[in-house]
């Protein structure tokens, strides 16, 4: 009786290997009949056996766990499918709901969209500052490479995020502690940080205004005028500075884009900064005019690679958010609006839409990006 | 080179074969293993199914030997946030002690809280596995009733005469079609609870016990420095549990959550006046929303005194022998007398109970789990610690008798006490209220746009669940 657990594992994993080879066989054996009703020769049949056979573990992986998921899931998005229930065709009622009723979901469109206009940008010029830091070659690059990149090795794991949940505390985070802390040193620093938070309020106040058909907030703002010299960011605690935060995580995790903007500082060939030092050219006009032209291919890179990821932003605000539902809607990213349909409320076919949806956007963001880098992205100097 | 390869699928076809036959036969018992006869007393070596009793053995299989035990892991989802003395007394008193009379039985414990829990939960039942033991909330056997094993072959007055010891209110928590779906685990009655020495300092005599009242010590008792919270005057709003707080507010009214055809009432002037009421006192805390909150708890706030009054259970509270108690006074809830002069405090009662899932393959042995747990001893140790009652009758010894807060609440709680449950579609309600009170706290939206979102999405979710026609 002990031994059957064992035995039950030892036959799954023979049944499991027996399958790849004979799936493996079957594909070789079909490939190998195509080879010859097209009249290869029996070395080149052979041949064709060999490889189909060898590359279909992978071929039947993908059909097995990539499109026959892919095709169920656009199957689903067409029925009311809510676990346990069986999946009931309600043709395309998700995809209006979604388009025309759901609030919700409009509200996960518009903070998604806010962080790619956002938090993209912020990301990427603050990887391209650091990036123009460390190739200065000056004592320590080694250590402030490895600290750059650090939040990248560490993930925005959960444990981080928590980290950042204390940091982010409006009143004793260490954020604001330090902000009140400079401020009291520096008035300047103190003015600063108030019209930070006027902006960043402002804009958000404008925003949630956009997602509500109600800019009551954004009149408030107005109307309280600039902040006095106590304020401080209300972080995770207000709707208007949860997208801010999450903006900040992103810019300290842009080490990886900081890795490619540097690798492409490298390529830049010294000679060119030379030449243009002999005409006369300032620092300033050898980076726009060689530098920046000269990453754009970079440039382009981390663009199209971090707009994907912002599209399908899910961990920073699921732990961020998780404790604070007084703000939570001001969170919703479309993958974390997905996965609440998903797997909170078992709306698996509610879900499966979202996921077209989004992909639909994916696709045509990214698209829209490669038709327009011949615009801007230059692989030589003109 | 083909037909080499032929020959290699045809081994493995055959070892496939051979291998799962044998796992087969392993997996199904012998009657020398089952002892040759049904079982009639629970073994954990069997747990079958409580609908699907263990098949006959065939008379020729006499048994040669007694039965060897299989390790059999118990799963227990527990609702805990903190590690605490309540997992320890759970891991390391209650597992060793079951495991004297279960031997080979390990008992895993996952804690979540209450934000995880529906997906937790959720995800078991749509994967037909999990834990075979669920910590449910009180509002929760409308959505799981039927997912949940029937228990009354294990607990019911026959089998288990220590069942009549448990309060029936608590016991009709769990119950679902006529049958027990668990064990009622703990009770734990909501009541404000406010700093008498905190609020003499600022001339407040004594708790609210009207809306008026509680708005007027929420604005008194808050002390905010340099644009963040220093003192709350309350601390409720922007919490998890708000959502019940307004329930509670509603009920004082002497409204309810349901019309005679199953619609939502959160068009009607008790829950309007409830919300309004607590907007008004969020305001009375935070001016405005620009004020930074307290900072994150490490204790009872009451405690501490970063905040002045608390709505709750004695779970948030100082340990029920702090003798802090000498300072914290109680008030069932609040009342709109001025405009409806019928109100009553409602002092919201919730049961938290264990049931056991459908799909659990152990569930004769969770059932056995349960009776050892709800001992009146095991139930009166639990809930000393977790700052709650027990929910039968004959663990309602010392500490429940000797500790002042305790001898309090049960009070409230035999005067005021109203079950929390019949509260339909309880996760996305908890949602909807969540999302829509929180963006009327924070000035995102009116009172009118709020109420209409609540009757509006709430209804939408009853008419999808079935509950409207």
């Amino acid at each position: 009786m002990m031994w059957s657990s064992y035995l039950y594992t030892l036959a799954w994993a023979a049944i499991t290997v027996g399958f790849i080879v004979v799936s493996s066989a079957a594909v070789g054996l079909v490939a190998r009949l195509v080879a010859r009703m097209r009249g290869a020769t029996l070395r080149q049949q052979h041949d064709t056996f060999a490889g189909y056979a060898f590359a279909s573990p992978w071929i039947v992986g993908f059909l097995i766990f990539v499109l026959l998921p892919v095709l169920a899931s656009v199957y689903w998005s067409f029925t009311s499918y809510r676990l346990p229930n069986p999946p009931q065709w309600v043709g395309l009622q998700n995809y209006v709901r979604l388009l025309t009723e759901d609030r919700d979901f409009r509200a996960a469109l518009v903070n998604t969209f806010y962080l790619v206009v956002f938090g993209l940008p912020a990301q990427m010029v603050v990887a391209l500052m650091l990036a123009l830091l460390l190739n200065q070659h000056t004592r320590g690059e080694g250590f402030f490479r490895m600290a750059f990149y650090l939040p990248v090795i560490l993930g925005l794991n959960s444990a981080v995020l928590l980290a950042w949940v204390l940091m982010f505390n409006a009143n004793t985070g260490f954020v604001n502690v330090s902000l009140r802390a400079l401020g009291a040193k520096v008035p300047l620093v103190n003015w600063l940080v108030r019209a930070f938070i006027y902006v960043v309020e402002l804009t958000n106040a404008f925003f949630i205004g956009l997602q509500n058909g109600n800019y009551t907030l954004l009149q408030k703002i107005l109307a309280a005028g600039f902040p006095p010299p106590h304020r401080v960011p209300l972080w995770l605690q207000s709707p208007l500075w949860i997208k801010p935060s999450i903006i900040l995580l992103l810019v300290w995790s842009c080490g990886s884009m900081m890795l490619i903007y540097l690798a492409a500082l490298n390529g830049i060939p010294r000679e060119f900064y030379e030449a243009a030092a002999v005409d006369g050219a300032t620092k300033w006009q050898r980076f726009r005019h060689i530098t920046l032209p000269l990453l754009s291919p970079a440039t382009f890179y981390n663009l199209v690679v971090g707009m994907i990821a912002i599209l399908q932003l899910f961990e920073q605000p699921y732990v961020l958010l998780r404790d604070s539902p007084t703000v939570a809607r001001g969170g919703y990213t479309v993958v974390l609006y997905l996965w609440r349909a998903t797997f909170r409320f078992n709306e698996v076919g509610y879900g499966a839409a979202i996921s077209w949806i989004l992909t639909v956007i994916i696709l045509i963001m990214t698209l829209a990006q490669f038709k327009l880098q011949d615009r801007w992205v230059q692989y030589e100097l003109r | 080179m083909v037909r080499r390869i032929v020959g290699v699928v045809l081994i493995f076809l055959l070892l496939g074969v051979l291998v799962a036959c044998a796992g087969q036969q392993a997996a199904t018992p012998t009657p020398a293993e089952t002892g040759g006869q049904q079982p009639e007393q629970p073994t954990p070596t069997t747990a079958p199914e409580p609908t699907q009793p263990p098949e006959e053995p065939t008379a020729t299989a006499a048994p040669t030997e007694p039965p060897k035990a299989e390790p059999v892991t118990l799963r227990v989802m527990v609702v805990d946030y903190i590690p605490d003395k309540t997992d320890t007394w759970l891991e390391q008193e209650v597992v060793p002690a079951f495991q004297k009379e279960y031997p080979n039985v390990n008992v895993e414990f996952t804690y979540v809280n209450w934000g995880t829990l529906d997906e937790t939960v959720q995800g078991y039942f749509a994967a037909g596995e999990g834990a075979d033991i669920l910590n449910l909330g009180s509002e929760y056997i409308a959505i799981y009733g039927d997912q949940l094993a029937p228990l009354n072959k294990y607990l019911g007055e026959e089998a288990w005469p220590d069942i009549k010891q448990f309060v029936p209110a608590t016991l009709d928590t769990v119950t679902w079609k006529g049958e027990l779906r668990g064990l009622p685990w703990l009770t734990a009655p909501r009541a404000y609870m406010c700093r008498v020495d905190l609020l003499q300092e600022v001339g407040i005599d004594k708790p609210p016990t009207t809306f008026a009242e509680a708005i007027e010590e929420a604005e008194k008792a808050t002390i905010i420095e340099d644009g963040a919270l220093k003192r709350a005057g309350i601390v409720t709003t922007g919490r998890l549990d708000d959502w019940q707080e307004y329930i509670a507010l509603i009920w004082s009214l002497g409204g309810e959550l349901y019309k005679d055809n199953g619609e939502p009432t959160f068009d009607s002037q008790e829950a309007r006046d409830a919300l309004q009421f607590m907007y008004d006192r969020r305001r009375a805390v935070y001016p405005d929303e620009t004020i930074a909150d307290l900072p994150p708890a490490s204790g009872s706030r009451l405690a501490d005194g970063t905040a002045v009054c608390i709505w709750g259970n004695l779970w948030g509270a100082p340990p029920v022998d702090d003798p802090i108690w000498e300072k914290i006074e109680f008030s069932p809830g609040l009342t709109y007398p001025e405009k409806y002069p019928d109100s009553m405090p409602v002092v919201q009662v919730f049961n938290d109970w264990l049931a056991v899932p459908a799909y659990s393959k152990n569930v004769e042995l969770a059932a056995e789990f349960l009776k050892f747990l709800g001992s009146a001893e095991n139930l009166n140790r639990y809930n000393k610690d977790f700052g709650s009652f027990p929910p039968r009758q004959d663990a309602w010894t010392g500490y429940v008798q000797e500790t002042r807060p305790m001898q309090i609440m049960s009070d409230l709680m035999n005067q005021y006490g109203k079950g929390f449950a019949d509260v339909r579609e309880s996760p996305k309600f908890r949602e909807i209220l969540q999302r829509e009170m929180s963006a009327y706290f924070t000035d995102l939206q009116d009172l009118d746009t709020t109420l209409e979102n609540i009757q509006r999405d709430y209804t939408q979710v009853l008419q999808d669940a079935g509950w409207i026609e």
